[in-house]
């Protein structure tokens, strides 16, 4: 399951599928979904998996500190890993902007792995598409950064979860299509509903270019853990296109 | 490419094409023809200009003991842009409405310019500390209010 966790969140190891890739940890990811979509216990699961790497600390950023630690983390709170996960909380786009413009100046191991949750929360006070354009830029101008300091083999990883609105297009359609070209891998989240007491989420990954889009099903059992299988692939690859059109894609 | 909305990287052909010239500079100093040609067809007017920054030495790769770098490039205007060394980002206006918002540009002038200077090895090279570094980042989004 680790592996599936792994591949569904696209952290791109070296070890990945055996291809060493020299100063990569694999493409910036954007993790989209609606209110409730699990993108913050993805983001967090992705932050324990690369924690149990060894590599370097992973720095995850959000505005405000997680209330509780997210649903379905289970047997994998380790805290030996949790200690190896440095929490950031940047309260305004300016502290944010702050924060990746000056981390070239922070001391101690690059990290192996950036996160931001809740991309839509700094967006909101910015002008325009050039503002937005510069917070993406600069996120992978960061994560290079640290990509450059580990070295070859090794690298900084990028998964940005970004808020979307449930149904249908609204006046951040353009800003989302403009962050999925700085993003060359998506995921996207949407909460199914298959019966009661259930509450299970579609993961659709578009590793962009580098390998078959894949689904995956993501269920939180009632204690919390979380399960991740693969989609099953019959008639719900015609699904697939509401999933993706959603997207906005071209 | 199979997209139709690129993303913002460089199509294959452009990346061939430019390590064609960074070849050919090599062992002639100047760029051959054809390649000013190729470069004419895909970028249009934007190439003309791009050369005329390189050729006035308007590049200026600024780095910091860090190892972080960030391009700026002195604008036919005098105003200075600041372009990202690891992804496109140039803070131009030009780059603002053709690439982002229209999508008909790959790259405005001085990103492009930034790629050739690169190719033909005419940037200049600017050391700094890691403090002026993170202001001159920061003073960036400062710039568009």
């Amino acid at each position: 399951m680790a592996e599936t966790l792994r591949r569904v969140l696209n952290l791109g190891t070296s070890a990945r599928s055996g291809v060493e890739d020299t100063a990569e940890a694999g493409p910036p990811l954007l993790l989209l979904g609606g209110p409730g979509s699990g993108k913050t216990a993805l983001l967090f699961a992705a932050a324990l998996e690369a924690a149990g790497e060894g590599r370097g600390p992973v720095l995850f950023l959000t505005r405000r500190p997680l209330q509780s630690l997210p649903r379905g983390t289970g047997a994998a709170l380790d805290p030996l890993r949790l200690q190896k996960v440095r929490f950031q909380y940047p309260p305004s786009t300016h502290e944010l902007l702050q924060l990746l413009c000056s981390a070239h100046e922070a001391r101690g191991p690059a990290p192996s792995l950036l996160l931001l949750d809740g991309l839509e929360e700094y967006l909101v006070e910015d002008q325009g598409p050039q503002d937005a354009a510069y917070l993406a830029a600069l996120l992978l101008d960061t994560a290079a950064h640290f990509s450059h300091q580990t070295g070859p083999g090794q690298g900084c990883g990028l998964i940005v979860a970004l808020q979307t609105q449930e149904e249908g297009v609204s006046g951040d359609a353009l800003q989302v299509s403009l962050l999925q070209r700085y993003f060359p891998a998506q995921c996207w989240l949407q909460a199914e509903t298959p019966g009661p007491g259930q509450h299970r989420l579609r993961a659709c990954l578009d590793p962009g270019g580098l390998g078959p889009r894949a689904e995956w099903c993501v269920a939180f059992r009632p204690n919390g853990e979380m399960t991740i299988t693969p989609w099953p692939t019959q008639a719900g690859n015609l699904s697939l296109d509401k999933g993706s059109s959603s997207g906005g894609q071209p | 490419m199979a997209a139709a909305l690129a993303g913002l990287t460089l199509p294959a052909v452009v990346e061939e094409l430019l390590s064609e010239m960074a070849a050919a500079v090599q062992e002639n100093a100047r760029i051959p023809d054809e390649h000013l040609s190729l470069l004419k067809f895909i970028f249009g007017p934007s190439a003309i200009q791009a050369l005329d920054l390189v050729d006035r030495q308007s590049i200026t790769l600024i780095s910091s003991p860090s190892g972080r770098r960030v391009y700026q490039v002195l604008g036919s205007s005098g105003k200075t842009y600041t372009c990202l060394a690891s992804c496109h980002y140039c803070s131009c206006p030009a780059f603002a409405f053709s690439v982002l918002r229209k999508s008909d540009s790959l790259l405005c002038k001085h990103l492009l310019a930034v790629y050739l200077s690169q190719v033909t090895g005419t940037c200049r090279q600017l050391k700094v500390s890691d403090k002026q570094l993170t202001d001159i980042l920061f003073a960036e989004k400062k710039q568009k209010a």
